[in-house]
């Protein structure tokens, strides 16, 4: 039993472990988190299949990009209505178990009674070295044979993005009837509001179907003493010339 | 078994795929329905590297990059859908989602 | 196997955690004397000759403390959470070159733990996952206020860890290789500036890129002036407000230990590590480091708190855009040293 296929074991049946814990979670957090402990193992399992610009490719954008998302969206929806709480179907349950095993069976009956043919590829562990690692081969591969698959790809995570911003906008305010406002804002005048006195003040007149006065139409006068502007007029007053 | 063969990656790769199958049909949280096809799709990046591994070849760790790069372009999308339903419908079941159905 | 290797190797990684974890200690006793000068006061003076045993007060204090769970809190995710920041940390020291390959009793020992192909990829995905600890920290204490300075948190870093990626990008080019090792010894080549010979520090052929490395670097640590998430005016303590005792020490800690870690990446990366004028050694690594941690400490005394807008404004319309222009520019000029342009 070599070093490498107990290491890949052990890391393969915490792997799995972890899977049948974001099944049987209750707490969608936890299967989150399960899910985590899982990628990271098969990342550590692609390095030992030699494969470590994956692993790291895997750890960035899996765990650390897409279930981070997965875990903002967990949190935001009310933890109390989880569906969980509302009954299983243990019909569906069962049937679901009894389908897993059957493929399980089938899988395993292939994988062992079978075994591989075909040329091995050019990329030997010596080969791979020559060029001068795992992510040197790498770039020399893809950017040879798959440069399009590449911008199709890139192209792909643009309508990607676009398509989250549209989905995740929110829904636009309608457009309310502003209250239509004064002429004038006179602070610390003395002679205060006119409405308290009864004084009907007069408005503006707008031109039909306008909201609101355009910008330049109202004046805005900061007073530090109301001695100050005191001819302008103060808000509802008629101008006394 | 002393060294690391096909049979070794094939049974992880199976185990995990049925795994998030089953994950798929049991559950009813339409997050960790989520989860559980990251999870095939991780099962199917095992196999695509083992069998590069295998083969001496660097086309499957090509074909599994780009499974990553599309599993994350399909994830955005998808929380994004997630996200909206949940506000329109306010919960997570996915029992609850038949408004297309009569 | 080689045991004797993998013993020195191990012996090695040991030697390396074990100064790490004593730097970050002392690393508060630094900061906190720093601070003071810059302040026009003293700073820890007490507890021992000169302060020094500060550190060592304030772990026992905390140690001390009454370990309280909050009653609705996710009780696992709540004990994980601290813990998963506080291992995360050290674990970058792990491809950090701190020589070349010494002699020790006729064994060969590499001073570095590890020389991985995907050294600082390694790095970044640590990075990425230090994101889970602040999460975990925030949503296991039941506290809205948590809850939103873990979310807020964890978006400023991961914002800001696409800008640290991409701001690496260059090096990248430039020296061909994503290992560290590899990186140094590409630094350690002359480069001829008209007739003077330098050498080939990627802070002379990269200056954006070092600019959008630190700043994202401070970004990523939460330090000030990036410090919203945990700040004491504007959510108690963010994430971290329902922790005490020894539970917050790792949180506390781990800040430092990633400040640490950051330092040493950045001499590394673009000041050229162990690379000195007179005799190469991990004296200068040393010495690069402690300018960078000094630089760390004097941002946080200067500038103000940026706004949570500003903050992620900065990140995606100015360092996003730079950073792309950095890597086209480079590329091109790149093209045009090979010839191919």
């Amino acid at each position: 039993m070599s070093a490498e296929v107990l290491v890949f074991d052990i890391l393969g049946a915490i792997a799995v472990l972890a899977a049948a814990g974001v099944v049987l979670a209750r707490n969608p957090v936890h299967s989150a988190l399960a899910l985590v402990v899982s990628f990271v193992n098969v990342a550590a399992i692609y390095v030992i299949l030699r494969a470590e610009f994956l692993a790291a490719a895997q750890i960035i954008v899996y765990t650390g990009a897409i279930l981070v998302l997965v875990l903002f969206v967990i949190m935001l929806v009310d933890p109390d209505n989880l569906p969980e709480f509302h009954g299983g179907r243990p019909v569906q349950r069962l049937l679901a178990l009894i389908l897993g095993l059957a493929l399980l069976g089938e899988v395993m009956a292939a994988i062992l009674t079978r075994t591989i043919v075909g040329q091995p590829g050019p990329w030997s562990p010596q080969a791979v070295a020559a060029v001068g690692g795992n992510t040197q081969a790498l770039g020399r591969v893809l950017y040879s044979g798959y440069v399009l698959p590449i911008q199709v790809t890139a192209v792909l995570l643009l309508a990607a993005t676009i398509g989250a911003l549209v989905l995740a906008r929110p829904d636009t305010p309608r457009v309310r009837a502003l209250v239509r406002d004064t002429a004038t804002i006179s602070l610390a005048h003395p002679r205060g509001s006119e409405m308290a006195n009864g004084v009907e003040p007069a408005l503006p007149a707008l031109a039909a179907g306008q909201l609101k006065l355009e910008a330049g139409e109202r004046t805005l006068v900061m007073a530090k003493s109301g001695d100050d502007f005191l001819d302008q007029p103060v808000w509802g007053e008629r101008h006394q010339s | 078994m002393s060294e690391l063969t096909a049979t070794h990656f094939l049974t992880l790769s199976a185990a995990l795929f049925i795994i998030g199958m089953l994950g798929v049909l049991i559950r009813r949280n339409v997050l960790v329905i989520f989860m559980c096809i990251e999870l095939m799709f991780n099962a199917v990046n095992v196999s695509f590297i083992g069998f590069a591994w295998e083969q001496h070849s660097l086309v499957g760790q090509t074909f599994a990059l780009f499974i990553i790069a599309v599993a994350a372009a399909e994830a955005v999308v998808g929380l994004g859908i997630i996200m909206a339903l949940s506000r329109r419908l306010d919960t997570v079941d996915i029992d609850q989602v038949h408004e297309l159905r009569e | 196997m080689n045991w004797a290797a993998f013993l020195s190797n191990y012996i090695f990684a040991f030697i390396v955690l074990n100064v790490m974890l004593g730097l970050m200690a002392y690393m508060t006793y630094f900061e906190r004397k720093v601070l003071a000068a810059m302040q026009d006061r003293v700073g820890p003076k007490r507890t021992g000759p000169f302060g020094l045993l500060q550190p060592i007060a304030d772990g026992i204090k905390l140690l001390a403390k009454e370990d309280i769970v909050p009653k609705n809190a996710d009780r696992l995710v709540f004990l994980v959470a601290p813990l998963l920041s506080f291992v995360l940390a050290p674990l970058s020291a792990a491809v950090i070159p701190f020589g070349g390959t010494v002699t020790v009793f006729g064994q060969e020992v590499n001073l570095y733990v590890a020389d991985i192909n995907v050294a600082v990829l390694y790095v970044l995905a640590l990075g990425g996952m230090g994101v889970y600890g602040i999460i975990l920290g925030g949503y296991a204490s039941a506290n809205r206020y948590s809850l939103l300075g873990a979310l807020r948190s964890a978006a400023q870093v991961i914002s800001y860890e696409i800008v640290l990626g991409l701001s690496l990008v260059g090096v990248f080019i430039l020296s061909g290789t994503l290992s560290l090792v590899q990186i140094l010894e590409a630094q350690q080549q002359p480069l001829s500036f008209g007739g003077v010979q330098v050498p080939n520090w990627y802070i002379l052929s990269q200056p954006l890129g070092f600019v959008l490395f630190l700043i994202a670097a401070v970004a990523e640590t939460n330090r000030a002036p990036f410090d919203l998430p945990e700040a004491e005016s504007e959510l108690i303590g963010g994430f971290h407000t329902e922790y005490s005792g020894f539970r917050f020490s790792f949180f506390f800690l781990a800040e430092y230990i990633n400040m640490i870690a950051v330092s040493l990446l950045a001499a590394t990366l673009f000041l050229g590590g162990t690379d000195g004028p007179i005799a190469d050694g991990v004296w200068w690594l040393a010495a690069k480091a402690a300018l960078f941690l000094f630089f760390y400490i004097w941002l946080r005394t200067t500038l103000p708190r940026f706004r949570y807008d500003q903050l992620m404004g900065l990140a995606w319309k100015v360092l996003l855009p730079l950073a792309l222009i950095n890597i086209a520019l480079t590329g091109l000029i790149r093209l045009w040293g090979l010839g191919l342009l």
